[in-house]
């Protein structure tokens, strides 16, 4: 046994006990114990951690099980966990990450009166977040990728009386059940010629050339394993439920869609690596999907105005960025990405939401002007998360950004392309990002600026859903009629000054040339792959650091007097490349193409099933038409009053005889 | 204790219902239904894993024609007939809930269904089991015919198509039933024997295999139903009370499924390998059209109705995937899809009482609001209906399309589409009845103390379940791999998997 079975246990009590207890708990209590189990949680991870340092360097893989669950047949699920450099490095950054928006959520949910239920969700997806990447085989890991992706809709649909959070809620789930089925089929190709579901037993049987004479199967299992990591991580073409997934409330687009859940698909092609380097093919999809989408989601994230849909693709391309770096074989570095990520854009969307609370609820950065002076700290949090998202040195984002981008180009050929790529949208990233601080927290303060600035907290009239405008429902109780800022809220306070010190420093403790923190960390891990002590030449990590502090400041120098020196320059590049504005503004048209491609052929095929062929086909051929049917109909009704049975029985002998007669005639 | 005690205790309580009259009737029978549930416990207890046919009754019956009063519980029932117990036991305690014109025939009626699905589920004669596939049928005619739900036309068209469809059905497996026998015995010289084990052994040419395979498919394809074959699934859904749809849904359309198991592939290998593909394609058919069918309704019931047909059709799909785990995944299945079916309809129904009596889904609409325990258990239920990861059902499927993708590979691929739709419609009706604005005829309360008592037992059940399927799975192995044997020795399944399907067509 070990520490990590702790490390579940804690997120699970924290889901039943305030499930059950809801009724009881209130407000104020649901949010403590929420919190407290994932702190605690937190504190058995370091525990995990420690023990496994005890560990000799070769022996840092401890399975842990617990009973059967489906052992039949050749196939071998267990409950069992997976405790190696990797599940710790990612144990850590989920708990620790998780803990701090828990705490924010106890200030941002306070007057809400689904308080429980939200922490109910937020512990059991914490839960689920931790089974997925404790797992130690595919079974129980695509349970726990379920498991998210059902945390994930409840947490969307959480404010389940807007409708526009339903139907966000019902294409995520959906999106993401493709995934799992990707998954599973992906698992069963490999699962066919290896024989087990087990990771480390697998990567053995890899490993002694169990592929060798199958290496299609190979290929076509690890692109089957990319299709549940898109649908996961919001790669393209999978990607489009992540920005109307921003429908929830804020802390869980910072934990779940920022932080944690989305990156699952890094996660998953770092620990198949042993699979992946066998099968470049599926490998080289990864890392160009991985390019497209961070390049895409750059693109649109320049042209939105809701100020969550702006993180919201900003981390749909960071994440481009991490599975680019993971499938080209940069797996400490996309990791290390992962880390840093979640630690600026958790603050980023923390800094979102109480700007947002400033701004009673409404999310349109059209509005937000001047919040400066209003909102010093949360302005504070932009600049510190913007900086580390523009990769401007020394935060944490620009060393681990440019760490995949050396690496990628260390692969020669044409990864050189995806280098480039990633270099053009490191400056588009400063661009963007800039844009959204430069245009809510200067220029004319805004009225709700003012008003705070005054000591008072805007207040909406009658209180709206923001993404379609709808008048709340607002006997229900959420979301709830008070709006927090951080600047008013301790636990807020903390939970993003703790952040942005993360965001700042993390990035120093993998400065190449000077130390290797990460890497030497994770080692055992990637002991196996043929990338270890793979490493760029030096000029070509200064260069890239060089390259990459140019991209972040000239971004945001472009920002700057784009949005600041000179506002009206906006207005007239929008005139002027109305196509391209509106391309990107409707999102590449990704949405509408999904809609043509499966939505609708599927519902048509649902209408006429419904409209024509059950009429005609099954109705009308099987039965003999629907109005000979009417008309038996009395009769039968009569013959059930009057000694149905009789008939029914006579009519059975009658069969039985005729078939006796029909074979004492055959057989004689 | 034999399995006769089983079989006919819920009959001798429905009887005594009967004459203990109208006020005592339901608890009565309630009480017999959980007296079954206990003695089922009892042989699944003392029942050892991997022995072959246990607690066997054997005695002549009509000795001339040789037809043999025959039971035993193996891996392939022994689930199954805790299962129908437990189910029978929670439509009992749910029918209490509300009152029933006569109550005293109502009741006998269930109890009569109950004795028979069990009887045909530890039947080991042929006879013996096309009589207790048969005698189910009868009770639900009057249940649907005499305590139907709808207008009177509804019970009249839906009780008209079940009795047309399934009268067709049970003659054409009559017929042959009776052949089996008698080709069996004729082929080989031996006396005429009807038990299941001696016809095993009493291989049939492959002629004959293939035509009574035809016929007993039909029987059990319309029984379950599968496409094209539910037309009277709508109506017959329709017209029948709840309580007693919800083991018609639940446990009836099993005994089909484990025909196939306990009979087709056993006695008729050779067609049932001849007739893979043509299964397959009913199979897929039938989770393609039963899922766009369930999000094209707006009627709940039948949602959960072809939703039934789309899972029903993963069953027969991981039957004759011939293999293992497609069984064992088909076994595992049908238990799942019992215990969801059963409290999706009994939930159909509170969501009605909370709509003006509607099962319209336009009528429905925030119920969730005032009934958190309510959404809570529907949440569940309908994730577990999805197959979501976690539960009992995915690891149900999980072995069906593994099964499946080991005998051929395109079958598993489009099946997952049907994975995909089931997360679609099932989302569709939660959504559309517990969540958005609620709608002005929802009157939202939350479950009653006494519903709950119905239905939290299958909750806990299926999470439990969820926790633990092996449950089921270790002691189904040994009785899953011999119902597959005879075809799996098969020169045709022994070929690559991923050979051509025209590789089926093996030579006898």
């Amino acid at each position: 046994m070990t520490y990590g079975w702790l490390v579940l246990a804690f997120p699970l009590a924290g889901t039943i006990i305030i499930g059950l207890g809801y009724r009881k708990l209130g407000r104020g209590p649901a949010g403590a114990i929420g919190t407290l189990m994932i702190a605690l949680a937190f504190a058995a991870a370091v525990a995990t951690l420690f023990s496994l340092q005890s560990h000799g360097h070769d022996h840092r893989q401890l399975v842990s099980s617990l009973w059967d669950y489906a052992v039949t047949a050749g196939v071998d699920a267990k409950l069992s966990i997976l405790v190696d450099p990797l599940s710790v490095y990612m144990i850590l950054v989920i708990t620790g990450v998780s803990m701090l928006i828990h705490l924010y959520s106890v200030s941002y949910m306070k007057s809400d009166r689904g308080n429980a239920r939200y922490f109910a969700y937020l512990n059991f997806f914490v839960f689920s977040m931790l089974v997925l990447v404790l797992a130690a085989n595919f079974f129980l890991l695509i349970v726990g990728w379920a498991f998210v992706g059902a945390a994930s809709y409840l947490l969307i649909s959480f404010w389940y009386r807007r409708e526009t959070a339903t139907r966000a809620g019902i294409k995520a789930f959906v999106i993401n059940v493709v995934g799992d089925v990707g998954l599973v089929l992906g698992t069963f190709f490999i699962l066919r010629h290896s024989g087990t579901l087990d990771f480390l037993g697998t990567f053995a049987k890899v490993d002694a050339g169990a592929f060798d004479a199958h290496h299609g199967s190979l290929v076509a299992g690890c692109i089957l394993l990319l299709v549940g990591a898109f649908a996961k991580s919001a790669q393209i073409p999978l990607h489009t439920w992540l920005p109307d997934a921003m429908e929830g409330p804020t802390p869980v687009s910072s934990l779940i869609h920022a932080a944690t859940m989305v990156t699952a698909g890094v996660y998953l092609i770092a620990r198949m690596h042993p699979l992946f380097e066998h099968a470049q093919a599926a490998a080289d999809v990864g890392a160009i999907i991985g390019c497209l989408t961070l390049f895409v989601a750059g693109t649109i994230a320049l042209v939105q105005t809701d100020i969550k849909r702006v993180i919201a693709y900003s981390t749909m391309s960071q994440i481009g960025y991490m599975i680019m770096g993971v499938s080209a074989g940069a797996y400490t570095a996309g990791l290390f990405h992962l880390m840093t990520h979640a630690f600026f854009k958790a603050l980023l969307f923390m800094a979102a939401g109480s700007i947002i609370g400033a701004m009673a609820g409404s999310q349109s950065l059209d509005r937000m002007s001047g919040f400066r002076r209003a909102l010093p700290f949360t302005f504070g949090c932009f600049v510190v998360g913007g900086l580390a998202l523009s990769g401007v040195p020394p935060f944490s984002g620009f060393f681990s950004k440019d760490e995949i981008l050396a690496f990628v180009a260390h692969r020669g050929s044409w990864f050189v392309a995806l280098y480039v790529v990633g270099y053009v949208t490191a400056f588009l990233t400063a661009v963007y990002t800039w844009r959204m601080i430069f245009r809510a927290f200067f220029g004319p303060p805004a009225p709700e600026a003012v008003e705070l600035e005054h000591g008072h907290l805007a207040h909406a009239a009658v209180p709206t859903n923001p993404a379609d405008g709808e008048e709340e429902d607002t006997d229900v109780g959420f979301p709830g009629p008070e709006h927090v800022v951080a600047e008013r809220e301790l636990p807020m306070k903390v939970a993003m000054g703790l952040l942005a010190v993360g965001a700042t420093v993390a990035g120093l403790i993998q400065i190449p040339t000077v130390d290797n923190v990460v890497a030497n960390f994770l080692e055992p891990s990637f002991a196996d792959s043929r990338w270890l002590g793979v490493e760029p030449s030096h000029g070509l990590i200064f260069f890239g650091l060089a390259l990459g502090t140019a991209c972040g400041l000239l971004g945001v120098a472009l920002a700057y007097r784009v949005w600041v020196q000179k506002p009206e320059t906006a207005p007239a590049l929008q005139r002027r490349f109305a196509p391209v504005h509106r391309f990107l503004l409707n999102k590449w048209y990704f949405d509408e193409l999904i809609d043509l491609l499966v939505v609708r052929p599927w519902a048509a095929l649902g209408s006429f099933a419904r409209g024509t062929f059950e009429r005609t086909v099954v109705d009308g051929v099987f039965v003999g038409g629907t109005t000979g049917v009417v008309r038996a109909g009395s009769a039968a009704v009569r013959a059930i009053q009057t000694g149905f049975l009789r008939y029914y029985a006579a009519l059975l002998l009658l069969g039985g005889a005729a078939v006796v007669l029909y074979f004492l005639i055959a057989s004689s | 204790m034999t399995l006769s005690i089983l079989i006919w205790l819920p009959l001798a309580f429905g009887l005594i219902g009967l004459f203990a009259g109208a006020k005592a009737a339901p608890k009565v029978v309630a009480l017999g239904s959980l007296a079954a549930l206990g003695v089922a416990i009892s042989f699944v207890v003392r029942f050892k894993t991997g022995h072959g046919l246990q607690f066997v009754t054997d005695r002549s019956w009509i000795s001339q024609l040789g037809i043999h009063y025959k039971l035993g519980l193996d891996g392939l029932n022994v689930v199954l007939v805790l299962l129908t117990t437990f189910l029978f036991a929670v439509a009992a305690i749910g029918a209490n809930l509300r009152e029933w014109d006569r109550p005293a025939q109502f009741y006998l009626w269930l109890a009569i269904a109950e004795s028979a699905v069990l009887g045909a589920f530890v039947a080991q004669d042929l006879i013996l089991f096309v009589a207790f596939f048969d005698l189910m049928l009868i009770p639900f005619y009057f249940m649907a015919g005499m305590w139907g739900s709808g207008d009177r036309e509804t019970r009249v068209r839906g009780t008209t198509k079940l009795v047309i469809y399934t009268l067709v059905g049970s003659l054409l497996m009559l017929a042959a039933a009776i052949a089996t026998g008698v080709l069996a015995s004729s082929q080989h010289g031996t006396h005429i024997t009807f038990a299941i084990s001696d016809l095993q052994r009493l291989k049939l040419s492959t002629g004959s295999q293939e035509w009574i395979f035809l016929c007993f498919a039909a029987a059990f394809l319309v029984k379950m139903p599968a496409f094209p074959l539910h037309g009277w699934l709508a109506d017959g859904y329709r017209a029948m009370p709840l309580p007693a749809l919800a083991v018609f849904s639940g446990v009836l359309s099993k005994v089909a499924a484990y025909g196939f198991l306990r009979i087709v592939l056993p006695v008729f290998p050779d067609a049932s390998v001849h007739f893979q593909t043509l299964l397959l394609l009913i199979a897929l058919c039938s989770i393609l059209y039963g899922s766009v069918m369930a999000f094209a309704q707006t009627n709940a019931r039948l949602v959960v109705a072809y939703s039934s047909v789309a899972q029903l059709g993963f069953i027969t799909l991981g039957i004759f995937a011939l293999n293992e785990q497609g069984v064992q995944g088909a076994l595992l299945q049908m238990v799942n899809h019992a215990l969801v079916t059963v409290p999706l309809f009994f939930i159909v129904g509170l969501l009605a009482a909370r709509a003006g009596g509607s099962e319209d889904l336009r009528d429905m609409g925030g119920i969730a609001f005032r009934a958190p325990v309510l959404a809570s258990l529907f949440l569940i239920v309908a994730l577990a209906t999805l197959a979501m990861p976690g539960s009992a059902n995915f690891a149900g499927e999980f072995l069906i399309l593994f099964g499946i993708f080991r005998a051929k590979i395109v079958f598993a691929f489009v099946a997952a589409a049907g994975v995909v739709l089931a997360a679609v419609y099932m989302l569709r009706v939660f959504i559309r009845a517990m969540h958005n604005r609620v709608n002005p005829r929802v009157d939202s309360r939350e479950i009653g103390f006494g519903d709950l008592i119905a239905i939290a037992p299958v909750i806990v059940v299926i999470l439990a379940l969820a926790l633990y399927p092996q449950f089921g799975l270790k002691r189904s192995a040994s009785s899953a791999k011999e119902s597959v044997a005879a075809v799996g020795a098969h020169p045709a399944q022994v070929a690559d998997a991923a050979a051509p399907s025209t590789s089926t067509r093996g030579t006898p």
